[in-house]
C-alpha cells in the first residue's frame, strides 16, 4: 500500500473492496473518482483474465491425462488374506533349490494358501538377461520349475510364465533355462512380443501409465520370483525392483529417478507372493554380470507377502544396510511394508 | 506505476499459462553427466568401430549383426548398468552374439569409451576383486566365462556361456586388439 495519501486501485488491496474505498474518499474529484472507478474496472476485468487463464491452463494440463486414465484398466490388488496365526516369512536352506521352495511354501502354510482352485495365475522370475543359471543374472530355473508345479497342484485354472526382457527375449528365455523348465512344469509361457502389452492405469507418483504385459492384467493372482543380485544404479535388484519387467518401452526412462519409480510398479502390482532366489547371488557388476567371479552360492530361499521385508533380508545378502538402499526406505514410506524382518513371524529352515 | 502495475498483471496469465503447462508435461530430469573431454566424431567412429568385428576374429563369427547403441539404447541393453559407463563419456556400445569355431555360443561387447582415461577408468570401476591378470595381455583379466580388456579409448567385455566358448575367448581377444592398434 502507498505510503502517503489514500490506497490507490492497483496497490495491494483486494479487487472486491477498491471501490468501496474510492467511494469514502471525500477529498477526490469526480473526474478522479471516475477514472479510479474505469481502474477499478481493468483490475477486475484483468484479475478475472488471470483467474480465467488459470482455469484454462489447469484444464490443459489435466484433461488429457485424465481422459485418457479414466479409460484406461487399472491392476487390482493380488494380496490374499492372510490367516490368523500364519507365519509372515519363510528363509531356507540347503543345496537343493526346489527342496527350498517347498520348504519355504510349506511353512507359509501351502500354496493353497495364496492360489484357488480354477483362479489364473501370472509368475515373474527374472529373465532379463541372455546369461546362464550359474552367471546369476535371472532367476534359477530350478526354482521356477518347481514354483510353477507347486501352482499348478493348487489346482491353478491357467499358469502364465512371463518377463519383458533387456537383452533379445528369445535368447534370455532359452539361455536362462527358465522357458524349458516352465513349459515342462506346466505353464504357458509368454514372451515379450509387442502384441503382448496393454496400456493401463500406473497412477505412480513419476509413471502415470505404461504399457504392462497382459497377464498381469487378467491374472486373479501374481507371484513374483525375483533373484537377488547387485545393481550398479539402485545397488540392488530383488523383489521389488524386479517390476520393471512388467513394463514395455524404453527402459532409460525409468532410471531417471530410480527408486520412486519402482515403488511406482511395486505400489500397481501387489503380488500375492514373492519367493525371492538367492540360491547364486551376484555381488558385483550387476544387473548383467558375467564372470563367475562376480557370483556367490549362498543356497538360499526366502518367501512372504511383505516385499520391503524380503528385500531387506536380500540386502544383508549382498552386505548392505537396508537403510541405505533407496526403494527399500521409499518401499516402507509408501505403505508397502516394514524393512524390519525380524519383527514378523519368521521361520527358518536348514543350514 | 499504474501503468506498470497493470503491465505486470497482464503478463501474469500467459505466464502462468504456460508454467502450468510445462509442470504438465515436464521430462524427468537427465541421469548427471560430468562435463568431459570433447569426444570422437560420431560418423567416423561408428565406422571404426564396426569395423573391429569384420575379418578374421580369432576363428569366431558374428551370428546375426552388430547392434550398436547409444546413451539412451544403452539402458536397453545393460539397464542399471548403463550410468557407470556414461559418467566415464561413453560413446558408443557395438554388441554381437558370436559362435567360436567349434560353434559355442559368446557375447562381445566393444564399448568405444571416447578417450584412453575412460577406459581406463571404466577397466578399473568393473574389475572383480577375484579375477586374475592375463599374462602376456596387458590391461586385461579373466574369470571364468568372462575376459576383460582395455585399449585405447575401447573397453571389451567377452563372455562365455560353456567351457568351450571360454576356451576361445583368449583368441577373440587378441584378434579384436590387434584391430584396435
Amino acid at each position: 500500500m502507498s505510503s502517503n495519501g489514500p490506497p490507490g486501485p492497483y496497490d495491494q488491496v483486494p479487487a472486491a473492496q477498491i471501490p468501496k474505498a474510492t467511494q469514502t474518499t471525500s477529498a477526490q474529484s469526480a473526474d478522479t473518482a471516475g477514472m479510479d472507478r474505469r481502474a477499478a474496472l481493468r483490475v477486475g476485468a484483468t484479475a478475472a483474465m488471470a483467474l480465467g487463464s488459470v482455469g484454462l491452463a489447469l484444464a490443459l494440463r489435466d484433461r488429457g491425462s485424465e481422459k485418457k486414465t479414466r479409460a484406461l484398466p487399472t491392476i487390482k490388488d493380488h494380496r490374499a488374506e492372510k490367516p490368523a496365526g500364519a507365519t509372515d516369512m519363510a528363509i531356507a536352506r540347503g543345496p537343493d533349490p526346489a527342496a527350498n521352495v517347498r520348504k519355504v511354501i510349506e511353512a507359509l502354510g501351502g500354496m493353497g494358501r495364496f492360489v484357488r482352485r480354477g483362479e489364473r495365475v501370472v509368475i515373474k522370475p527374472n529373465i532379463g538377461w541372455n546369461r546362464t543359471p550359474e552367471q546369476a543374472a535371472n532367476t534359477n530355473p530350478d526354482v521356477v520349475g518347481e514354483v510353477v508345479r507347486l501352482v499348478v497342484a493348487a489346482g491353478a485354472g491357467k499358469v502364465w510364465l512371463t518377463d519383458a526382457s533387456v537383452n533379445t527375449a528369445e535368447q534370455c528365455f532359452a539361455r536362462s533355462g527358465i522357458e524349458k523348465a516352465a513349459k515342462a512344469a506346466g505353464a504357458t509361457v509368454i514372451r515379450p512380443d509387442a502384441s503382448a502389452f496393454r496400456e493401463v492405469n500406473v497412477s505412480g507418483k513419476l509413471l502415470r501409465t505404461g504399457d504392462v504385459l497382459f497377464p498381469f492384467v487378467e491374472a486373479d493372482r501374481v507371484i513374483n520370483i525375483p533373484i537377488v543380485k547387485q545393481h550398479g544404479l539402485s545397488l540392488a535388484s530383488m523383489s521389488l525392483k524386479n517390476w520393471y519387467g512388467v513394463l514395455g518401452g524404453q527402459r532409460v526412462k525409468l532410471h531417471q529417478n530410480i527408486h520412486l519409480s519402482i515403488i511406482d510398479l511395486a505400489a500397481m502390482v501387489k503380488p500375492t507372493l514373492t519367493i525371492m532366489d538367492a540360491t547364486r547371488i551376484l555381488l558385483a557388476n550387476g544387473p548383467t554380470g558375467g564372470s563367475l567371479a562376480d557370483v556367490k552360492q549362498m543356497d538360499t530361499i526366502a518367501a512372504g507377502s511383505d516385499e520391503v521385508a524380503l528385500d531387506a533380508f536380500g540386502a544383508t545378502l549382498l552386505g548392505l544396510n537396508p537403510n541405505d538402499v533407496g526403494f527399500i526406505v521409499e518401499g516402507m514410506k509408501a505403505g508397502l511394508g516394514t524393512p524390519q524382518w525380524q519383527s514378523l513371524k519368521t521361520v527358518e529352515l536348514g543350514g | 506505476m499504474r501503468i506498470f502495475i497493470f503491465v505486470v498483471l497482464a503478463f501474469i496469465p500467459p505466464a502462468f499459462i504456460g508454467w502450468m503447462i510445462q509442470q504438465g508435461h515436464r521430462a524427468p530430469a537427465q541421469v548427471a553427466v560430468a562435463a568431459g573431454k570433447p569426444r570422437a566424431s560420431g560418423a567416423e567412429a561408428d565406422k571404426t568401430l564396426l569395423e573391429l568385428f569384420q575379418g578374421e576374429l580369432g576363428g569366431a563369427k558374428i551370428k546375426d549383426k552388430v547392434g550398436l547403441y547409444d546413451e539412451k539404447g544403452l539402458f536397453d541393453y545393460i539397464d542399471g548398468a548403463a550410468p557407470i559407463f556414461i559418467q566415464r563419456h561413453y560413446r558408443k556400445l557395438a554388441a554381437a552374439e558370436m559362435a567360436s569355431a567349434d560353434g559355442a555360443d559368446m557375447v562381445c561387447d566393444v564399448y568405444d569409451m571416447a578417450e584412453p582415461a575412460n577406459a581406463e577408468s571404466i577397466f578399473n570401476a568393473e574389475k572383480s576383486a577375484t579375477a586374475k591378470p592375463v599374462t602376456d595381455f596387458p590391461d586385461a583379466i579373466s574369470g571364468p566365462m568372462s575376459f576383460v580388456f582395455r585399449s585405447g579409448r575401447y573397453y571389451v567385455k567377452l563372455t562365455a556361456f560353456d567351457a568351450k566358448a571360454e576356451a576361445a575367448l583368449p583368441g577373440l581377444a587378441k584378434a579384436l586388439k590387434g584391430k584396435m592398434k
